[in-house]
């Protein structure tokens, strides 16, 4: 057998011809950037938007716990973007659309993990898949494998289109509208590479739902999110989208605003070909903390917007692809390996029920189920990955896909099947109930491998899933159901927004040492497509958190009224009663009593002693700027008090002067008598703080200081829920970065 | 043939420690180690039968890995190693065998893990170079067969050949060895 001597030529035409153009444009440019041919930031950029993504201490520095490690790679190579040693691994990021997989595609992923990565393939909260610790001279050879098996990492990240997601039961689901898939894969397809959707100052997230009652495609936190929805027209039924344009989670969640209540299939491309010429043409891009669409929606309000789209359609010239695909919707339509037969009679195997109660769904076809494969924090092995599509080869077709709660659905698996495959995933190790449970906890990857992760919310959530799993089966029914999901930092990546739940990491400083904390986020709404979002109650060491889960659930459990949710039960005690409830697990002990709450979960480095300031006594000294920041806390709360009270104004003004009082009492630690003025609290904040860069963050950069001088320059003509609520998130994420601020200025003070 | 993606597994027979223990001394390694770059640690203890705990470097990765069941220091070779074939494998063992006698011999394990010296798993981990069959049958027939001369002293083993996922070699020997005699039969040779 003659031997290839690349990959490349191995796979030959099974490259498809563009994607292997564009890869090796991409080999071409890291090569020439290796030279030093290429500049660095437009270097960064075409990695992103290939999906080769930066990884945590690619910028050389590691703390192991004591102190910051240099590690040693290569100087005489050039960076891979600011800050970004070549030779440090990264992650690479692969588009999944609607994250449907076949098993050829699971084995190439199963091999490229074994090959470039470290042999484990992560699901990530969009359908993605991640590996990581890859290197960036791999990734054309990695990129040229997945391309032969029709997957590409175009556009994966960047400020781009990207994954498009869907609710991985279309076509199954027992209330969904209709099949939304063959329109997300259109709508994927069309805008890969579309010259309307290069320009944007940000990335743009677009999501399809079948349905609207259930959680689905999460629209509601989406750039775009279409649910599907027919309307009788001259006696005809007529497909369309109930369309949504401008959510978003992140920092400041934003609810999507309806653009249309019915947009017909045919309008479904221009449409989006029209929003994406308005972003590209007005959205923001020299500040990229207001670049995302919901922002520009935001200021245009969404009348406005509309119009514009509409205008902007009317100009597009016409393109066949808007409707092409309409005419092969057929084609789309999967088939079943087997014939759907039911349960009835089989031998169960141990183990079986508990699974079939929480991992099986019963499709609309009669006879047939999805099984889904729960993962724990949205991982599994290459060795699993390839068994698994062995399993798929003779349960099922190409009917696979990986979901939003970071697990492998498999669909049209016939019910008779299911002891058989239940007992093979045994095997595999990949039999855990709980799916869709307060068991299946979903979590980014942060302080894992993110660079902006805080606090360790894989570490959290893999302790959270063993101490909830070792008692699920006790649980009381109305826990069961809910949702538990933790982001690193308050990026949301985590999605803590819309979680029964949410999480997301934040520090403290206590007696010297810096703390792992989490925000606790309530309020959330995983149902209707993430219907609302929650509000950061309390900020709880970390390894407290589990017991904040067990006083939370056990305090529902205890006080519901009948048929009350979650959400409505907190609702109704109010958020005082919680804070109260949360105030006990707020205490931190000190070292010498406790040394575990200064490490993280599943990172045993302490989090804090090379942070150490130099101790001035025995005795704990707490800084005045620590109590003050503590009231403007405080303030923040009582905004929120006032939004749920449905008193905008009162809610807005208050979030206002939290801020404004967390920027004084910075200001406080250089001028003792700063006057009570506004005009000239922000001025001195400016000049000795944000020209100074003091309060910038390290990767937000000056993000958190605008929130405060827009709150201060507006005039706000109407107070709105939006509003009071954006900018209630907006004075907990500054009273967080003035928190950051100190202990950075402290840690300067100390070492110098 | 350009082999360089090579995987070696060393099996563990005595093993009472945790992942967190693990990843603090693989934490300290990364601070520690001078001759390469060491880049940061991994907890993959919820997976199943898979990595456990990760020490990811520049050159190679180590892991404590229960892959199939069967736990071991998994050496993961990323980057070129100089020399033909069979220098590279001698390389791949030597390094392999140094980081277990590390382990065995870090203070905070003692009496806790113990590497088999007489059971390895080789893995081709490049699914190009081993495209074609022959090639691995190259390395059964010279390579490896000179290399486990050496390292065994003579003492007769077995190579079983796996081409499942990727080709593997599984090397038993019925003789005892200690790693430092591993270590010290490499190097003589």
């Amino acid at each position: 057998m003659s031997q290839a001597l690349n990959w490349k030529e191995h796979l030959g035409s099974r490259i498809p011809e563009d994607l292997g153009r564009d890869i090796d444009i991409f080999e071409a440019q890291i090569q020439l950037r290796k030279e030093d041919k290429l500049e660095e930031k437009l270097f960064a950029e075409t990695r992103l938007r290939r999906g080769v993504y930066g990884q945590r201490y690619d910028n050389g520095q590691r703390f192991d716990g004591t102190q910051t490690q240099i590690l040693d790679f290569a100087s005489d190579t050039p960076t891979k973007g600011p800050d970004t040693a070549w030779d440090a691994p990264g992650m690479q990021r692969i588009k999944i659309p609607f994250g449907g997989l076949n098993p050829d595609q699971m084995d190439v992923l199963a091999d490229l993990a074994d090959e470039y990565s470290d042999e484990i393939c992560h699901i990530t909260t969009r359908q993605d898949v991640q590996l990581h610790f890859v290197h960036i001279h791999d990734t054309p050879d990695l990129m040229r494998r997945l391309a032969a098996v029709g997957i590409t990492t175009q556009e994966a990240c960047g400020n781009s289109v990207r994954n498009v997601t869907a609710c991985p039961l279309s076509g199954v689901c027992r209330t969904e509208t209709f099949d939304v898939t063959p329109y997300a894969q259109a709508c994927s397809k069309f805008l890969l590479g579309h010259p309307d959707a290069q320009d944007f100052g940000r990335k743009f997230k677009i999501a399809f739902s079948g349905c609207k009652q259930e959680a689905c495609g999460l629209t509601n936190m989406h750039d775009m999110g279409a649910i599907a929805a027919v309307r009788q027209i001259d006696g005809i039924e007529k497909r369309g989208f109930e369309l949504y344009v401008g959510g978003g989670l992140g920092a400041v969640p934003h609810e999507a605003k309806l653009f249309d209540e019915f947009l017909p299939v045919e309008e479904l491309l221009p449409t989006a070909q029209a929003i994406a010429r308005v972003f590209a043409r007005l959205g923001e891009k020299a500040n990229r903390a207001r670049a995302r669409i919901k922002f520009l929606i935001a200021k245009l309000g969404i009348e406005e917007f509309r119009q514009l789209v509409l205008e902007e359609r009317t100009k597009l010239p016409h393109d066949p692809a808007w409707t092409a695909y309409l005419n092969e919707l057929d084609a789309h339509d999967e088939e079943a390996l087997k014939p759907g037969q039911a349960l009835n009679g089989r031998v169960l195997p141990d183990g079986f029920e508990d699974w079939y109660k929480t991992n099986v769904y019963h499709q609309i076809q009669p006879g047939y189920v999805v099984a889904t494969i729960a993962l724990p924090l949205g991982d599994l092995t290459s060795t699993q990955l390839r068994a698994l599509a062995a399993l798929c080869r003779r349960y099922v077709k190409d009917t696979i896909r990986a979901t939003v709660e970071q697990n492998i659905a498999l669909r049209w698996v016939s019910e008779s099947d299911l002891p058989e495959l239940y007992t093979e995933l045994v095997h595999l190790g990949l039999h855990q109930s709980g799916a869709g449970t307060i068991v299946d906890v979903t979590a980014c990857p942060g302080t894992d491998t993110c660079k902006l992760g805080i606090a360790s919310s894989r570490g959290l959530a893999a302790e959270l899933r063993t101490r909830l799993a070792e008692k699920s089966m006790q649980f009381d029914q109305s826990i069961k159901d809910l949702r538990i999901k933790i982001s690193g930092c308050f990026n949301s990546c985590g999605q803590h927004h819309v979680a029964d739940m949410g999480f997301y990491g934040i520090s403290r400083k206590v007696s010297g040492f810096t703390v792992p904390h989490f925000q606790v986020v309530l309020g959330g709404q995983w149902s209707e497509n993430a219907g609302s979002f929650g509000l950061p109650m309390a900020a709880i060491p970390s390894k407290r958190i589990p017991d904040v889960v067990t006083c939370l659930t056990d305090s529902y459990i205890q006080g519901r009224a009948k048929e009350e949710s979650f959400q409505e039960y907190f609702q109704r005690i109010g958020k005082r009663e919680v804070k109260t409830m949360l105030e006990e697990f707020t205490r931190v002990p000190a070292y010498d009593a406790d040394a575990s709450f200064y490490s993280d979960w599943g990172d045993p480095r302490e989090f804090t002693t090379g942070d150490m300031g130099k101790g001035e006594c025995a005795g704990e000294v707490v800084p005045l700027i620590h109590f003050e920041l503590a009231a403007c806390e405080r303030e923040a709360f009582e905004a929120q008090i006032h939004l749920d009270e449905g008193s905008y104004e009162a809610a807005y003004k208050t979030s206002y002067n939290a801020m404004l009082h967390a920027a004084k009492a910075l200001v406080k630690t250089q001028f003792l008598d700063i006057p009570e003025d506004p005009d000239l609290i922000i001025q001195e904040f400016r000049t000795r703080f944000f020209d100074t860069e003091l309060f910038w963050d390290t990767y937000a950069k000056d993000k958190f200081a605008r929130y405060l001088f827009r709150a201060h320059e507006t005039e706000v003509s109407e107070y709105t829920r939006d509003l009071a609520h954006s900018l209630a998130e907006e004075a907990g994420l500054f009273i967080e970065a003035a928190y950051r601020c100190f202990d950075g200025m402290s840690t300067s003070a100390a070492s110098s | 043939m350009n082999l360089q993606r090579i995987n070696l597994k060393i099996f563990l027979e005595e093993w009472q420690v945790s992942p967190e223990d693990i990843f603090k001394i693989f934490n300290r390694w990364i601070s520690e180690t001078s001759d390469e770059v060491l880049v940061d640690v991994a907890d993959y203890s919820h997976v199943h039968a898979g990595p456990i705990t990760l020490l990811v470097g520049h050159d190679a990765n180590y892991c404590i890995d229960n892959t199939g069941g069967e736990l071991g220091l998994l050496y993961a070779r990323k980057q070129p190693l100089e020399g033909n074939l069979s220098a590279r494998l001698r390389s791949i063992f030597a390094r392999a065998l140094n980081a277990c006698r590390r382990l065995e011999l870090e203070p905070d394990l003692a009496g806790q893990i113990k590497f088999s010296g007489s059971e390895f798993l080789l893995v081709a981990n490049d699914r190009l170079s081993t495209a074609a069959t022959e090639d691995l049958d190259k390395i059964l027939a010279a390579d490896i067969d000179t290399l486990m001369q050496d390292l065994f002293k003579g003492a007769a083993f077995t190579a079983t050949k796996n081409t499942a996922t990727r080709p593997t070699l599984h090397i038993k020997t019925e003789a005892k060895f200690d790693l430092a005699t591993l270590l010290e039969n490499l190097a003589v040779n």
